[in-house]
């Protein structure tokens, strides 16, 4: 009844989709954790407008379906901006900020749990707001922020197998692809499910390790 | 009011007219003080009466709707109704901070930092000094509080008052011409008070200029030049801590100080 056979013949097409779907996650991360970590800074500042973009920011990828921002970032916004914009350079840019809008609570979340007398001490030194930053904050919100932080990007990786509605060939957009011409949905599919748990379930186990050290 | 031996042209601190509100709540409400060269004043009043906002404005952190602030006759605050005049930039008030040395109730010490690093801190990044420097003077400062041995282990290893001296020396490492304390003896045990208040009494000895947020009514009177009553955002009375402690000019800072009186006696033996 099972036809194992088909996903050794095709193998070729899902590693190149799992390689697509790791490098979709790890550009859509780094981009998503820079911009989070500059709207995270946005609401922190004391500039009521820097604080309200900031917030609208993260309200407005909060509130926004993944799969309704990709189809409207791929077939919307290029009508909207009357340029051309590539399905790579949609899938980043949708990946990127919805991500960004998560990272940045984290981000946010991180720095606001850190004691104000950490700022006080910093500050009665005589550091500017970027050394207190860098030398004072961010060291100690980064250990507790590590956790939550792997939990969105194993979410990130996730999300990523919503670019294969926008065609970026990603593992599941080659797993439809092969099963179309081999008309084995079952294996194929089960195949990419397996994928998947052995890819995440380590990184999983990785971040509840860290989750289980503790903040500090 | 005033202490009529501070003369205000070899001040290193001077506050004049100072008010600050939280919304409706008025803090601060007109405050002037004077404090020289070798001056240690100790700021006492019940909670609420703006002791430690006075203090935190000394730094500016807390910021002042009126007034002015100067360091050394240099004004470096100065606002008129909410209305900033010197427009300092704030990379100047940051320069005026290096030279107000702060140390905390809750010692605010750098969690992922050693003790030295902690010490070395403010010059290393603040002043981009030569490690050497930095790391011989940070050694000297952790002797003098006693914690050179200390010198490598992480502050949540420390009691409240090791931590407290370390926070002295951190504040000292920046060569500070003032430093100011806030309760500096409030959140440690009874037994860690004397170590810290000996380091203190040391400092005043060396001729530091000191500011001292103070519950103990003790160190008020055997170290402090000047003694401050802080009474719902106004100085109450002000002058030798003799006068002011022993001989109430007034009945509400009588009623404040025979409550602490008991406590001013047990505290005798640490501050001989």
């Amino acid at each position: 009844m099972f036809d194992w056979s088909v996903i050794e013949q095709n193998s070729h097409l899902l590693l190149m989709g799992l390689w697509i779907t790791i490098k979709y996650t790890v550009i859509t991360s780094a981009l998503g954790l820079a911009i989070g970590l500059i709207v995270a800074l946005m609401q922190l500042t004391s500039a009521r407008v820097t604080v309200l973009v900031g917030r609208l920011f993260v309200e407005f990828f909060r509130n926004i379906p993944l799969l309704v921002w990709l189809l409207w970032a791929y077939y919307a916004l290029p009508i909207f901006m009357g340029i051309n914009i590539s399905k790579e350079s949609a899938g980043i840019l949708a990946l990127s900020l919805y991500g960004a809008a998560y990272f940045a609570e984290i981000f946010r979340a991180g720095i606001q749990s850190i004691d104000p007398g950490q700022s006080d001490a910093a500050v009665a030194l005589g550091m500017s707001y970027r050394q207190k930053l860098t030398r004072i904050i961010l060291p100690q919100a980064l250990r507790r922020m590590i956790p939550p932080l792997a939990g969105q990007m194993i979410i990130q990786l996730k999300n990523t197998t919503l670019l294969s509605v926008i065609t970026v060939p990603d593992l599941l957009y080659q797993a439809d692809y092969i099963a179309s011409f081999t008309y084995r949905p079952l294996e194929t599919y089960t195949a990419v499910a397996v994928i998947f748990l052995i890819v995440l379930v380590p990184l999983t186990y990785i971040a509840r390790r860290l989750e289980d050290k503790g903040p500090r | 009011m005033r202490d009529d031996n501070t003369k205000t042209d070899d001040a290193v601190i001077a506050v004049e007219d100072l008010h600050l509100s939280f919304g409706e709540s008025k803090v601060l409400k007109g405050l002037d003080l004077t404090v020289g060269r070798g001056d240690v004043v100790a700021l006492i009043g019940s909670s609420g009466s703006g002791k430690t906002t006075l203090l935190r404005c000394l730094n500016l952190l807390a910021h002042p709707n009126h007034g002015r602030i100067s360091l050394n006759g240099e004004p470096f605050f100065q606002h008129d109704s909410g209305k900033d005049v010197l427009k300092l930039s704030s990379a100047k008030t940051n320069a005026i901070r290096s030279h107000i040395g702060m140390v905390f109730q809750q010692f605010n010490l750098f969690p992922h930092m050693t003790v030295l690093a902690n010490v070395m801190e403010g010059p290393r990044t603040v002043k981009k000094e030569a490690e050497k420097t930095n790391r011989d003077r940070a050694m000297s400062l952790l002797e003098k509080v006693g914690m050179a041995e200390y010198a490598d282990r992480r502050p949540d290893n420390l009691s409240g008052g090791q931590k407290q001296r370390v926070s002295i020396a951190r504040a000292l490492n920046m060569e500070p011409e003032v430093m100011l304390f806030d309760e500096p003896t409030s959140a440690l045990d009874p037994e860690l008070v004397g170590e810290v208040l000996n380091t203190m009494i040391d400092l005043a000895k060396e001729g530091m200029t000191m500011i001292v947020v103070t519950h103990e009514l003790g160190f008020a009177l055997e170290v402090a030049k000047r003694t401050v009553f802080l009474d719902q955002g106004t100085i109450c009375a002000e002058g030798a801590p003799h006068e002011i402690l022993m001989n109430p000019p007034n009945d509400r800072v009588k009623g404040f100080v025979n409550r602490f009186h008991q406590t001013a006696q047990l505290m005798k033996p640490f501050v001989s």
